[in-house]
């Protein structure tokens, strides 16, 4: 399996802060990759440097053997990656529909199936299709922005804490539905939830001060209690 | 090495002020002492302003209400009551209790909001200020203004040079010392970060509205000079053109210095005095506000740092390492 | 009875001009937090710019495409130049706007001196029809019409169409529009450029209205769009235009019955706003 998206040592500065001091990472295609770290480590502005919403200073970011470091967020996002950002980025006061179809690049019958598909897999959205955004709840949200960011057919998602608070029960059915986007796509997860990323993922890597200090497949990890408890301080 | 920086430049100050106290005792020239009279008068006002845009980053384009102010009510005080020296003192009194009440209400209706209200509230004040100016009729004489004779002790130019060149670097060093205060760092502070600031506990709310009002304040007085040295007021003391004087004075002069405001009223008003000169030569530059336009957007794009600003951060990156001015922009 | 009617109207019309200029406003604002101090230089360029092609060609129908085609050309121009260099620096940008507004209304008088220009209706709105005892003029319905024809279909531009949907979904969350795979500079100029046509509008229209243009009516009706924005909500469409047709009502019968207090009365319920709701009267959101 050849890399999809691949980091040599990014660096990002917000303001005058030096958040990212070196990441590099390789996402395999077809595979779940999750980023791990303490809260502040820099798993969040990972994705938004990726995304180019945080641009890079230093490093370089390649998708699919193409430089995308300097790329405006809209052209990273049209090379077909996905973001589902930490509070989900849903527009409160457009309609589920509207929301879907703001993301909608292409208006042809590929799209209408893939929509049959996602809302199979969400049957939520269809409830409220008609509903304001912002009257969702949290775990309705969060599908809706997985459905949002995988409408195009994108080829990779990079998902932000998607377990991040929801009841454990709503967790779960957000867990099912990754694992089912996972046949169909590559994916780069940031989770605190261990239970979560060890059961989705299918390699790690590790952020600790802005840096990755440590990767390798999640059977590793669920092995080695040690580095569990230094990096992400669980045992 | 800053401390010989502050003191090299403090000599500086204090050999370009002797040179304009002692002017007058070398140098004759009756218009040149108006120019420089004017000159000190807006240093005044633009370092008034510098106090909110350059060391509490408030935008305010109503700044001409509180000049205006300063220039009626000194104006109304002469003309109404005979221009004794307590009439005087009145006025100043007066313009400070207008001034400092009115900034204190704009501050607390629009402080709290995005920085868009308050410019937009200012803006829409002065502009109320002019159509009261112009209908109060009985007091103001509407667009037209009205003369008035003043205390006997400022009837002479020379003593009025005087005057406003202490007032200036009276100004001056209050505001430096100010701006240097415990209050001052905290409100530079909000410039740069104003949630951080909140967040260490600092209620940003009331030391914006106290920039307000001492911003305010100094303008008032800087109309209460500046009516004097005409002996005149007329509605154009609320138009948005006093305001946008200020804008360009500190802007071009640089932001957050106070001397950037000096400097750049004296460049504002010798430009004025000559591009009003040239009209006689060429039409085009009766219409010389637009070379302001033009050169103030280029100054804010371009050079948002201005003269001073510039300079110093020449010196600065002479002095430093390059990268920790690297690190500074990045916060801009 | 007949007064109050007149005084309706003459608000209504009043309403709609500064509705005209307070949408782009309002809308501009909302998209990309800029708060264009040179709005109403644009409204004085349409109606200078309106006024001049309407005096050439003699049809004020012209004219009026005219002065939206310099509203538009103005608007991008202003866009990509001024607030663009300084975007995201909203100190800038705010400073910015104010020096083009400067800039602008000094052009006017460059270009067409500094002296007032009068301005007529074409015949064919010229005059009034009575019914039923009331005196209705009819250039005043006119420019209630077109506002209201604006309206409808700026909101069916927002409502119905997908650059519509894109530049709501901006007002709530610009960067998820971008991560969305929409270049938002091409929303923004948009944007700008149908504000900027809207408020030009509204300037040519006010000529024939007030019988002369000058170039500092641009200031003075940016004031009242000011005071719209705040009261119907920044960035809220539907908001503006209500909160145009209250201030054009109230300052038309502040006028008629208390004129001094005309511009402190709107003034005063703006400081309300301010205090009580700084959403907007007609906000939804905080």
């Amino acid at each position: 399996m050849s890399e999809l998206l691949k980091l040599n040592a990014v660096e990002t500065y917000i303001g005058q802060y030096h958040i990212l001091q070196g990441v590099s990472l390789e996402v395999k295609k077809g595979e779940v990759t999750v980023l791990l770290g303490r809260n502040g480590a820099g798993k969040t502005t990972t994705l938004r440097t990726i995304m180019g919403l945080n641009p890079a200073s230093k490093g370089a970011i390649t998708y699919k053997g193409e430089d995308i470091k300097k790329l405006p967020t809209y052209l990273v996002a049209k090379k077909g990656i996905g973001y589902v950002p930490e509070d989900q980025g849903i527009f409160a006061d457009l309609t589920v529909e509207e929301n879907m179809k703001v993301a909608i690049q292409k208006d042809n019958q590929e799209t209408l199936d893939r929509m049959d598909w996602i809302l199979d897999l969400f049957p939520d959205l269809k409830k409220f299709w008609k509903k304001p955004g912002g009257l969702l709840s949290g775990g309705q949200k969060q599908m809706l922005s997985i459905a949002r960011a995988y409408i195009n057919n994108n080829e990779l998602l990079l998902i932000d804490e998607p377990s991040k608070g929801l009841a454990p029960i709503v967790v779960e059915k957000v867990m099912e539905s990754i694992i089912q986007m996972k046949e169909q796509t590559t994916i780069v997860l940031v989770e605190q939830n261990f239970m979560m990323a060890s059961t989705i993922g299918d390699c790690f890597y590790i952020i600790d001060d802005g840096r990755t200090v440590s990767h390798g497949v999640m059977n590793q990890l669920k092995q080695d209690a040690d580095m569990r408890r230094k990096y992400l301080g669980i045992a | 090495m800053k401390w010989t920086y502050n003191n090299r430049a403090n000599a500086i100050y204090f050999i370009i002020a002797a040179f304009l106290l002692l002017l007058p005792f070398v140098h004759d020239s009756r218009s040149l002492f108006i120019l420089l009279t004017q000159v000190f008068i807006f240093s005044i006002f633009a370092m008034s302003y510098d106090l909110l845009l350059g060391f509490t980053g408030i935008v305010s384009f109503g700044h001409a209400m509180y000049f205006g102010i300063g220039a009626y009510a000194i104006g109304v005080f002469m003309k109404r009551y005979e221009p004794t020296n307590l009439n005087f003192v009145l006025a100043i009194l007066t313009t400070i209790l207008l001034t400092a009440i009115i900034s204190f209400f704009v501050g607390l209706l629009t402080l709290r909001l995005k920085s868009h209200f308050y410019a937009m509230l200012t803006l829409s004040l002065s502009g109320l200020f002019l159509v009261l100016a112009e209908k109060w009729r009985t007091l103001t004489y509407g667009n037209d203004g009205f003369t008035f004779r003043v205390p006997e002790i400022l009837k002479d130019r020379t003593d009025f040079y005087f005057i406003c060149l202490i007032c200036m670097i009276a100004v001056f060093l209050i505001l430096s010392r100010f701006t240097n205060s415990p209050v001052g760092r905290v409100l530079q502070a909000i410039r740069e970060n104003e949630q951080r600031t909140e967040s260490l506990g600092y209620q940003v709310l009331h030391y914006k509205i106290i920039a307000s009002i001492i911003s305010g304040i100094f303008a008032g007085i800087a109309g209460i000079l500046y009516a004097v040295s005409l002996r005149f007021v007329n509605t154009s003391v609320f138009a948005l053109d006093i305001t946008l004087d200020a804008l360009l004075m500190t802007i071009i002069g640089g932001v957050g210095t106070l001397v950037g405001a000096i400097i750049g009223a004296g460049l504002i008003e010798f430009a004025h005095h000559w591009l009003t000169a040239l009209a006689k030569e060429h039409w085009i530059f009766e219409r010389w506000i637009i070379f302001f336009g033009i050169i103030y957007i280029l100054a804010v794009m371009f050079f948002p740092l201005g003269i001073v600003g510039t300079l110093k951060s020449i010196n600065w990156k002479r002095r430093k390492k390059p990268d920790v001015k690297k690190e500074e922009k990045l916060a801009g | 009875m007949d007064v109050l009617l007149n005084l309706s109207l003459n608000g209504l019309a009043t309403g709609m001009l500064i509705f005209l200029l307070a949408a782009g406003l309002t809308l501009i604002l909302g998209l990309m937090d800029v708060l264009n101090f040179a709005h109403g230089g644009l409204f004085a360029w349409g109606a200078y710019s309106g006024i001049w092609i309407y005096s050439k060609t003699g049809s004020f129908f012209i004219g009026i495409l005219g002065a939206i085609l310099v509203g538009f050309l103005l608007g991008i121009l202003t866009e990509r130049w001024i607030i663009k260099p300084v975007y995201g620096n909203h100190v800038q940008q705010i400073l910015i706007t104010l020096g083009l507004m400067l800039v602008l209304s000094e052009m006017l008088k460059v270009v067409w001196g500094p002296n007032q220009i009068s301005a007529n209706p074409p015949d064919y709105l010229v005059g009034s029809w009575e019914i039923g005892g009331v005196i209705i003029i009819k250039y005043r319905l006119f420019i209630i019409f077109v506002g209201l024809l604006v309206f409808a279909a700026v909101q069916f531009l927002l409502s119905k169409t997908k650059i519509g949907l894109v530049v709501r979904a901006g007002v709530m969350n610009k960067e998820m529009v971008q991560a969305l795979g929409i270049n938002i500079q091409k929303v923004f100029m948009f944007v700008f450029m149908i504000g900027a046509g809207m408020a030009a509008l509204g300037g040519v229209l006010l000529g024939p209205y007030s019988g002369v243009i000058h170039a500092e009516m641009g200031l003075e009706f940016a004031i009242l769009a000011f005071i719209v924005v705040v009261i119907g909500g920044m960035g809220n469409f539907k908001g503006s235009l209500l909160a145009a047709a209250l201030v054009g009502l109230s300052g038309s019968f502040m006028a008629y019955y208390v004129p001094d207090l005309a511009l402190a009365a709107n003034m005063l319920l703006m400081a309300v706003v301010l205090v009580f709701r700084p959403q907007g009267l007609f906000g939804m959101k905080g």
